[in-house]
């Protein structure tokens, strides 16, 4: 190839990735070096302390427990959603009027700022004067202190996340339900298949393969919650710390910064294998004969 | 089976636009009509004085008061909605500008290892903000960009880069290669073929790819409130920081400056509605 061409591919390809690289292997490998010393967030002294910061992470509960956490709601938020999405499709499925007007009201809160939004739902699931208690109470049922329980409060940012996400599960479930050619369908009925066996044998191994990449799209998502927990209950609340969260509160408010970086470091490397388990699933989808 | 489908429809339907509505509503109370303790959702001009009554005289006070400067900030809510107005329109442009170019070569170029590189893309859109947010501080501290508008363009422009490479790629692959072919015969340079021919094929890929770009930069929070926390604050950082105290909450205001701040949101996803699939999956799933 001549040098032209190559220094005109340059030009094509080179300023967007020089900058995702600057912007991204960068601070990975700064944050590597940064989690070995004691830097702290103000003042710029720094000495090198070993394993120290990763010994603290490892005999600090909190710090496996916002892993935990956050596992849990990455399970139960896209499990939900999953099923909740599915089944709106299946409804949602057959033409009627007014179809494309409900469909796109449906979608219109996964678009929204969850740090916006999530401000508002403070109002919304205020224990006195918020209206979902106030709707209980005027039908007898119990009114629970949704965002100050310390038992619930988790569950109920859980609750607005599927609020927000559930569309999106709706909106790939449909392009899957969409994609199964209407034929399958024509031959299952002169076989005279039971409705469960089609949904069983048609409908959901057809969706399989649009709804595993819709999991992990939202799972990589879910994985870095942070705007709903920070809009709701804030950094500090042991009983809904995320990953990021705790992050945040490390480096920020507490100053401490090699230590967030080790956690970040720890972070990281369970980013890194969801992500990895994404692209080769993508990859494997590519492949797949349509 | 019929009964259930409808139910489910309405049901869900109701579930998703209330919270919205009753934002909507919030915005034309006052305070006390917002925080009662029976719900007022009617609005009207003449009503009694029973603290359980359910109506509410309609005021637009609270959109004015957004010119106010409210405790936990410094400006006043408009001061804010420029920033992200500013910060989301330039690093929108830069993004579906260098993500077109570098879709283009990866989409007509032979490169090496392109594969990798697109799924190393791909990969930046999957790291939490708040885990590389330390490095990025310490860089834009040296630079002086730390509270600068300039800053957070310039990292939105990069955070969205994966966003608008994928799916600028997914666009140029549609555009036949026989257009530009064409035009080499006809002696156009390869970039004078990419510009004439190609980009104005290209034109409604890149309206719906700076949508996309717009809409998650004008969302982004957590690197707003870590770099910009006094200086260039956007919206989401500027509510964010209202939090302070529950209940002194300004709502019909906090509702008021979300339903402005939302709107725009609104409009644009009717705009695009038709390649929300592929804009929410990164162009892997075309329809």
């Amino acid at each position: 190839m001549s040098v032209e061409s190559r220094r005109l591919k340059f030009a094509f390809i080179g300023p967007a990735l020089v900058l995702l690289v600057l912007f991204n292997v960068f601070p990975l490998v700064f944050n590597v070096g940064l989690s070995f010393t004691n830097a702290e967030l103000i003042g710029s002294e720094r000495e090198f302390v070993g394993t120290a910061n990763y010994t603290r992470i490892f005999d600090d509960p909190i710090y496996a427990g916002a892993i935990r956490r956050t596992a849990m709601f990455v399970a139960f938020a896209v499990g939900i959603e999953l099923a909740l999405g599915f089944s709106l499709a299946l409804a949602l499925r057959r033409e009627f009027r007014g179809k494309a007007i409900v469909l796109t009201t449906l979608l219109v809160p996964m678009m929204l700022s969850p740090a916006v939004i999530g401000l508002f739902w403070n109002l919304i699931l205020n224990g006195n004067f918020g209206i979902v208690n106030q709707m209980l109470e005027s039908v007898g049922l119990p009114q629970p202190q949704w965002l100050t329980d310390r038992d619930l409060k988790f569950t109920s940012i859980l609750l607005i996340d599927v609020w927000m996400w559930t569309p999106f599960m709706m909106l790939i479930s449909l392009a899957g339900l969409n994609s199964i050619p209407a034929s399958l369908y024509e031959a299952a009925e002169v076989d005279r298949a039971s409705t469960y066996t089609v949904f069983r044998r048609i409908t959901l191994p057809l969706c399989a393969p649009l709804l595993g990449l819709a999991v992990l799209l939202r799972a990589t998502d879910a994985l870095k919650q942070f705007d709903l927990v920070m809009a709701t209950t804030g950094p500090n609340d042991a009983n809904t710390q995320t990953l990021s969260t705790l992050l945040y509160q490390v480096v920020f408010r507490d100053g401490k910064l090699a230590l967030g970086s080790a956690y970040a470091c720890l972070v990281l490397v369970l980013v890194i294998a969801v992500a990895t388990a994404f692209t080769r699933y993508l990859e494997a989808l590519e492949k797949r004969p349509a | 089976m019929k009964i259930l489908r409808w139910l489910l429809i309405v049901g869900y339907t109701a579930l998703a636009t209330l919270p919205l509505l009753w934002m909507a509503l919030t915005s034309f109370k006052a305070r006390d009509d917002a925080i009662s303790q029976h719900p007022r959702f009617l609005p009207m001009m003449e009503h009694g004085n029973d603290p359980s009554r359910h109506t509410f005289t309609p005021t637009t006070s609270s959109f004015a008061a957004l010119s106010d400067v409210h405790a936990g900030a410094q400006h006043s809510f408009w001061s804010y909605l420029g920033n992200s107005i500013v910060i989301g329109a330039f690093s929108t442009l830069a993004s579906v500008l260098l993500g077109t170019l570098c879709a283009y070569g990866f989409s007509r170029f032979r490169i090496a290892g392109a594969k990798d590189w697109l799924f190393f893309v791909l990969s930046t859109r999957f790291m939490p903000p708040l885990a590389v947010v330390v490095p990025v501080l310490m860089m834009y501290r040296q630079l002086s960009l730390t509270g600068t508008q300039t800053g957070l363009i310039l990292l939105y422009t990069v955070f969205n880069l994966s966003l608008s490479i994928w799916l600028m790629k997914g666009f140029l692959d549609e555009i036949p290669r026989a257009f530009e072919e064409a035009a080499w015969i006809d002696g156009y340079s390869r970039w004078d073929a990419f510009i004439r021919i190609i980009l104005p094929q290209a034109r409604t890929g890149m309206a719906v790819t700076a949508v996309f770009c717009l809409i998650s930069a004008w969302n982004e929070y957590g690197f707003a409130m870590t770099l910009n926390s006094s200086g260039a604050v956007t919206v989401p950082a500027y509510f964010a920081g209202l939090q302070g105290n529950i209940d002194g909450m300004p709502w019909p205001q906090v509702a008021a400056g979300g339903l402005l701040f939302v709107v725009p949101i609104v409009a644009f996803t009717i705009f695009v509605r038709r390649h929300l699939l592929r804009g929410m999956t990164f162009g892997t799933i075309k329809q």
